[in-house]
């Protein structure tokens, strides 16, 4: 009985395999037809069939294969099963007995004379060969790094992104086991006791940022266990800051000198190994800081037939750092408009109506900028869309505003042209 | 016919000419004077060397003479300058030769159109009337080795007078004829030339020019001398 | 069209024969113009299309003066504020199984992405292969390689094939478009550094730097940062005495088919004399018959600069594979693909059909000028003069040559000077062919009756007496066969030198690897050392720096050993000067010293890796290996300054007073074999060098035999100009009773004698130009001393050439003869 399941396996494995950052960038290749049923009321998507051959040329995207098929198998790779005792700040570090692991960033930020500003600062890490052949050459590859990093304008209504991939190579990009200190080239993420320091350049946009957490880790899922599938091993480790006071510096093509910023970020830290199924589509995540001092994480995995994975859940950060997993059965949504990307000819759910009935959250969200797609060439190869958001609403039955960021996979197939 | 007392056509006084680069040397032409009135038509007899052809170049302009002055219907040539004589060439003179010289490289046509487009006045339906009268209908495009001498010469001939010059200069135009063509070319080219009342000057040997000269002279060492016998000593 | 000009133009067909020999010569004339310089362009826009294509889009490299970079500066590198992208390069070469050397580039992909988007498209493209096992075979297996399409194609290679260098057999996984001609092979940096026994080292990266000026003050020390442009420029001078050559060797084709054009408008000319005479008579302006040979001429120009294209353009086809060779085997690898066809082609060959046809037809418009029309009317004109008139030509030709010597000797404040002067000379001397032709044609007359008879006597006399046509076509062939002697004893002369050179620089037993193949491991070095019965062992390390803005050459030599066991031609003084070296002075070689201006006991200042370095300079050594100049320094010496401690390649000298010599290289060569490191003896060596040598000069042969075809079709014009001027001559003849067979020899021995006199000549003029090459434009072009010596083979090679040439022309001639000499008549017209 088991051999059978264990070729089944196997066979999902390899699909899934397919994936690069499962979770992250998953989905993609396989992607034929969905259309959202959930609450999403207004939303009509198209069902867009992709041809089978255009999977493959998804497939001729760098980190689509990255994960490899065949020679190098994840059952090298830990699985993130069951509980894991969280020590910090050694868990804001790297595990590379992971395959995948990313530090994520994303923050809204304002300058003094009330211009607003979303930044994002993404790394990835995902392991290639558990032992690579010759551990002594630092070129040979075990991981390779990822990173993207992006800058929306809001007053100026313009948005950047830059991307950029390296192996370890000889002090290039690693990431530090002892605690956060995560680089690629020069764009990098660092703790130092109690400060998370960012710094990016990407030509004329940067960013030099101080992160200081105001609440405790979040632990996000089941003790930080978050359930991306029915399978076992279908999960990673999730944790979030969702709360940091920041304060730095930001560039762009437009203000040319940096500007001084303030505002709040949020940062999110998974690992795993496996987590995605063949049959999901892509999905939706919201990360929003309430003006009452309430942060909400919410997440829908959308599956290929249109349907909202079982697992697919969020959860609510109170002002004082006490967190409450949510079920998908606690939330609704209603997408109340779209938008079409003129570049990926992808279009995306652009405003949302989102309510959790258990905490008296009714908001209504929209990007601040409508474009802000990401279309990747060399690093990830994939299209999403990643952006800061902000609307108003009521939490506890009182007004509020919120601010933050939405990241929508899996809506933009089309990325002809590329290669 | 009335003889009206014209102005001398061509008026040439004492000329002298030395080939080469000083006055070394034989010169020849030694101070030779003539005067020809228009209309005329002159035989010009003499000697292998006693000067006939030179003294036709210099009336041709074609050479300038070392001293001397030449007056072709009242202009002086050395005035003239060698535009002038060129135009002179063009417009109001003709030129036979004894060896034809045809351009051989174009028709019988083209030999004598070329005459009235240099002078400035293409004409192809003359150029054509005169072919034919000189007895070449039908030969028009033909090229000069295709024709014998005689006809050669008549293609010359037409070429000279298409352009209906005041002068006609021919050194020996029967000179590479045998007699019999010979008689037939100078019929021809005197007959026109009386019709045209075109002055005409040609420089033989040939004893049978003088039936058809008005005027006889005879080239002795360089000098022009008038010789009314027609006895003059042959070739 | 004016009936003058038709009556011009209508000889062209009247006399085709003529005209078919008088265009093909100039169409040879313009064609070597254009198919030398098609070639180099080829040569040059792939060499420029190969660097940008390498470049990309990068905007600077940086690199140590000497030697790889330690791979940690990249971690710096990338914090650098004005740096945008950087990618770290391995720039290597692997020799194919053919011998030909390829370029390997060792790439990081990720990081080469921003600065070769399309090489990096490649290696993605690769990974893209779904149906592959093994995504990362190009950064797991060490053998991976990526190859350009160009070279896959000629290999016939494609994914999964197998290809064997020098460096052991690598496996293609996949090809990529390269549009340059440089063929291609990428690797994973990791296996590069693997191959090429590179650990941890880099040789330079690529960048983009947005502030150059703040970038250079915080990393030029140490390093050498070079911009785009610098290195284009760069490695654009390293071509620039080759490329002036090969234009140098265009314009001498030109010159010879400047005189062809002049032979075939002085014939046109002459022809046409006496229908000008006629048309004067007639009225025709002069400026009227002047534009009617104009357009005769231009006519000429054009047709022939047209057909001139052509054969230019297919001559570029084959040029350029020699040209590509000949830039491989002394710069680097290059296959330029030929340019491709354009108007613009055509253009240029007809602007060079009509300027050389202006030209060649200035001195023989001038005469149809002064013509005074009697004269011309009387028709022939013989040619004026005779002695007199070759007397005062051959005077002006000694006030040329007055005007060359002052070019040649004004030849050191540039090159072109001396290519002028070069030029200048030969105009000079063709101006005394036609004294040469009564100087020699008693004892020509002489020696050809006695094997001619009457028809030899009277070729003699034709020629001289029509020298106005006959020593044009004579001074035509002479500068071709000139061109050929004196571009043949340069050759054997600078083989000579090279021979020397070898035999006094290049004395080691065994040479384990050699510039362009692999380096030679550190430990390799001091194995070879213990072998028993070993003399010494010369280590070898090769680079190019810059000096004063330009590529140089430093080499860095073991000298005690070089010391004993080699004898250096050495400018002055003998085996003391390596004493200093050894203490850390450096000798220079003669192309060095001469460019720079750097004189024995001056210094010279490099950019050494703690900074700038001063070196005094001790003696001054011949060397032909690069006209760029070239620095030797003990590798002790090179090792302080630079800290590279890489070897090129060892020669090994076996003690003398052991007795089993042949042992030694044995075991010498068995450890090498190895390490799978190529050997060569010292004979083997040599022979390489002199195979590259050969090599070089493949363009300057091929320009050789260009020269020649374009004086034949010269020797031909003139003899049919001859055949055609004496028709009546002919008649004389037939009416004296001349057979059709000595007419045809008469014409045969009118060609010999020609060729003879052409060729008495070009022995004297081709010295002189061999000795101009070497004392002059090698001097002053590579830099170098080349010693003249004599060979015979030139001479000989010249003289078979003359006769061959000058009986092949006169074949179409004799043709004529026989077709039409039984019809003609004694005619006036």
């Amino acid at each position: 009985m088991r051999r059978p399941e264990e070729q089944k396996m196997k066979r999902m494995e390899s699909r899934i395999s397919r994936s690069v950052l499962p979770f992250v960038f998953g989905l993609y290749a396989e992607r034929r037809t969905f259309s959202l049923r959930l609450r999403y009321t207004i939303c009509e998507i198209r069902n867009t069939t992709l041809a089978k051959n255009l999977c493959h040329t998804l497939f001729l995207l760098l980190l689509a294969v990255l994960v490899c098929a065949g020679s190098v198998s994840s059952a090298d790779w830990e699985q993130a099963i069951g509980e894991r005792a969280w020590s910090f700040p050694r868990d804001h570090g790297s595990h590379p007995e992971h395959r995948t692991e990313w530090w994520y960033f994303t923050g809204n930020l304002a300058d003094k004379s009330g211009n607003r500003y979303g930044y994002q600062l993404t790394f990835f890490r995902h392991g290639i060969e558990r032992t690579p052949k010759d551990p002594g050459n630092p070129w040979s590859i075990r991981d390779i790094y990822l990173a993207h990093f992006t800058i929306t304008d809001v007053s100026g209504r313009k948005f950047w992104f830059a991307e950029r991939t390296s192996r370890a190579g000889p002090g290039l990009a690693f990431s530090d086991m002892k605690g956060l200190n995560v680089r690629l080239l020069n764009w990098s993420a660092r703790m130092v006791r109690n400060v998370i320091h960012l710094s990016a350049r990407h030509k004329e946009t940067e960013i030099n940022l101080e992160l200081v957490p105001q609440k405790p880790p979040v632990l996000h899922g089941h003790k930080g266990l978050s359930k991306k599938g029915p399978g076992e091993g279908q999960s990673s480790y999730y944790y979030s800051f969702t709360d940091l006071a920041t304060t730095g510096t930001i560039r762009t093509p437009l203000s040319k000198q940096p500007v001084h910023v303030t505002g709040k970020s949020w940062f999110d830290q998974e690992f795993g190994s496996n987590q995605l199924s063949s049959d999901q589509a892509g999905w939706d995540w919201f990360s929003l800081h309430l003006s009452d001092g309430r942060d909400l994480m919410l997440y829908f995995l959308r599956r290929k037939d249109g349907t909202v994975e079982q697992a697919s859940s969020g959860t609510i950060i109170e002002k004082n750092g006490a967190s409450r997993h949510i079920r998908l059965s606690d939330i609704s949504v209603d997408i109340l408009g779209q938008w079409k990307s003129p570049k990926s000819n992808g279009t995306y759910p652009s405003r949302w109506r989102i309510r959790v009935p258990s905490a008296k959250i009714d908001l209504t969200i929209s990007p601040y900028v409508p474009d802000q797609e990401l279309i990747t060439e060399g690093s990830a190869g994939i299209t999403y869309w990643e952006g800061a958001v902000g609307g108003r609403g009521t939490s506890a039955e009182r007004e509020v505003t919120c601010e933050g960021y939405v990241e929508l996979t899996g809506y933009a197939g089309n990325i002809g042209g590329i290669f | 016919m009335v003889f009206f007392y014209m102005q001398p056509v061509i008026r040439v006084t004492d000329l002298w000419k030395y080939y080469g680069d000083d006055e070394q040397g034989e010169p020849a032409l030694r101070g030779t004077s003539l005067e020809v009135a228009a209309g005329d038509i002159v035989a010009l007899f003499g000697k292998s060397g006693s000067g006939k052809t030179t003294l036709l170049n210099l009336l041709a302009g074609l050479d300038r003479p070392t001293r001397g002055r030449i007056e072709i219907e009242g202009q002086d040539f050395e005035t003239l300058g060698e535009r002038g004589r060129t135009e002179f060439r063009r417009n109001r003179l003709g030129f036979v030769f004894q060896f034809f010289n045809l351009l051989p490289t174009l028709t019988a046509f083209e030999n004598v159109s070329l005459s009235l487009e240099l002078a400035g006045r293409p004409d192809p339906a003359l150029a054509r009337t005169t072919l034919a009268s000189v007895g070449l209908e039908g030969k028009e495009s033909r090229y000069p080795h295709e024709l014998s001498g005689g006809e050669q010469q008549r293609v010359a001939i037409a070429r000279a007078l298409v352009k209906k010059p005041s002068i006609i200069l021919a050194d020996e135009p029967t000179g590479n004829l045998d007699t019999h063509t010979g008689t037939q070319i100078l019929d021809l080219l005197v007959n026109q030339c009386r019709h045209a009342q075109t002055t005409l000057i040609m420089v033989s040997h040939a004893m049978i020019t003088c039936r058809y000269a008005r005027r006889i002279l005879e080239m002795v060492d360089g000098v022009v001398t008038e010789d009314r016998s027609c006895e003059a000593p042959g070739p | 069209m004016k009936i003058v000009t038709k009556a011009f133009l209508r000889y062209l067909f009247r006399r085709r024969s003529l005209s078919v020999l008088q265009l093909l010569g100039i169409a040879c004339g313009v064609a070597a113009v254009i198919g030398m310089g098609l070639s180099a362009r080829s040569a040059l826009s792939s060499f420029n299309k190969a660097i940008e294509f390498l470049r990309g889009s990068s905007t600077h490299l940086i690199e140590r003066p000497a030697g790889p970079i330690d791979e940690k500066m990249l971690a710096q590198l990338m914090q650098d504020p004005s740096v945008d992208f950087f990618a770290p390069v391995i720039d290597r070469r692997v020799r194919l199984t053919d011998g030909e050397a390829i370029h390997v580039l060792g790439i990081d992909p990720f990081l080469d992405r921003d600065i070769r988007p399309e090489i990096s498209r490649a290696y993605f493209a690769e990974m893209g292969r779904s149906e592959r096992e093994d995504h990362f075979s190009f950064f797991t297996d060490e053998r991976s390689v990526l190859i350009d399409s160009n070279l896959a194609a000629q290999l016939k290679l494609g994914p999964g094939s197998r290809l064997e260098t020098s460096q052991g057999v690598f496996t293609v996984i996949n090809t990529f478009k390269n549009p340059s001609g440089e063929p291609l092979i990428l690797m994973d940096i990791r296996n590069a550094q693997k191959m090429f026994d590179l650990k941890g080292s880099i040789d330079r990266v690529d960048l983009i730097v947005n502030d150059e000026a703040a970038f250079r003050s915080r990393w030029e020390k140490g390093f050498r940062i070079e911009s785009k442009r610098q290195r284009q420029e760069t490695l654009t001078a390293l071509l620039y005495a080759f490329k002036l050559n090969l234009q140098a060797l265009s314009l001498l084709a030109l010159f010879v088919g400047t005189f062809l054009i002049y032979n075939t408008a002085m014939f046109a000319v002459v022809s046409r004399r006496r229908d000008a005479g006629v048309l004067r008579s007639l009225g025709a302006r002069r400026i009227e018959i002047v534009a009617a040979f104009m357009t005769e001429i231009f006519f000429f120009g054009i047709l022939g600069g047209a057909l001139g294209a052509v054969f230019g353009y297919i001559l570029s086809r084959f040029l350029t594979e020699i040209v590509g060779s000949a830039i491989s085997t002394l710069y680097f690898f290059l296959k330029p693909s030929p340019q491709p066809w354009s108007l613009l082609t055509l253009a240029a060959g007809i602007a060079f059909g009509c300027i050389a046809s202006l030209l060649g037809s200035v001195a023989p418009l001038i005469e149809l000028i002064l013509t005074e029309p009697v004269k011309a009317i009387r028709g022939r004109v013989a040619y004026r003069g005779g002695k007199r008139k070759a007397g005062k030509i051959a005077l002006i030709g000694l006030g040329i040559l007055c005007a060359a010597a002052i070019f040649l000797l004004f030849s050191f404040y540039h090159v072109y000077i001396g290519y002028a002067g070069t030029f200048v000379f030969l105009l000079g001397v063709s101006l005394f062919t036609g004294f040469t032709i009564m100087f020699v044609a008693p004892a020509l007359k002489w020696v050809f009756s006695r094997i001619g008879g009457i028809q030899g006597k009277l070729a003699v006399a034709n020629v001289r007496k029509n020298m106005g046509r006959t020593a044009v076509a004579i001074a035509a062939f002479m500068v071709a066969l000139s061109m050929s002697i004196g571009l043949g004893s340069m050759i054997e002369s600078f083989r000579h030198s090279l021979i020397w050179w070898m035999n006094s620089q290049l004395k080691g037993e065994l040479y384990v690897s050699t510039k362009g193949d692999a380096d030679v491991p550190e430990d390799f070095y001091e194995e070879v050392k213990r072998v028993p019965g070993i003399g010494g062992v010369d280590t070898y390390r090769n680079v190019q720096v810059t000096f004063r803005g330009a590529p140089v050459y430093i080499t860095a030599i073991n000298a005690s050993i070089l010391q004993r066991f080699t004898r250096f031609g050495w400018v002055s003084g003998g085996n003391e000067n390596w004493e200093p070296v050894k203490q850390g002075s450096v000798i220079v070689s003669e192309s060095f010293s001469r460019r720079f201006n750097i004189k024995k006991g001056d210094t010279v200042t490099v950019e050494g890796i703690e900074g700038a370095v001063q070196f005094p300079v001790t003696a001054i050594f011949y060397d032909y290996t690069t006209e760029h100049g070239l620095i030797m320094m003990d590798r002790s010496t090179y090792i302080r300054h630079f800290q590279d401690r890489t070897i090129n390649s060892l020669g090994v000298f076996v003690d003398p007073r052991y007795p089993e010599r042949d042992k030694v290289i044995a075991e010498v060569k068995k450890r090498a074999q190895d390490r799978n490191l190529p050997t060569a003896t010292r004979s083997e060596l040599h022979n390489t060098i002199l195979s590259v040598f050969d090599n070089t000069f493949a363009v300057t042969r091929s320009m050789r035999v260009l020269a020649i075809i374009v004086a034949f079709f010269g020797i031909a014009g003139a003899l049919m100009t001859l055949f055609v001027e004496r028709r009546r001559e002919f008649g004389i003849y037939r009416a004296l009773g001349f057979s059709v067979r000595q007419i045809a020899g008469m014409t045969l021995f009118e060609g010999i004698g020609m060729g003879l006199v052409s060729f008495i000549m070009s022995i004297g003029v081709g010295t002189a130009l061999a000795l101009i090459l070497i004392k002059v434009i090698n001097l002053r072009s590579f830099n170098w001393t080349i010693f003249y010596h004599f060979t015979f083979d030139p001479y000989l090679l010249a003289g078979i050439t003359a006769i061959a040439a000058s009986i092949g022309a006169s074949l179409y001639p004799i043709w004529k003869v026989y077709r039409t000499y039984p019809q003609i008549q004694i005619r006036e017209e």
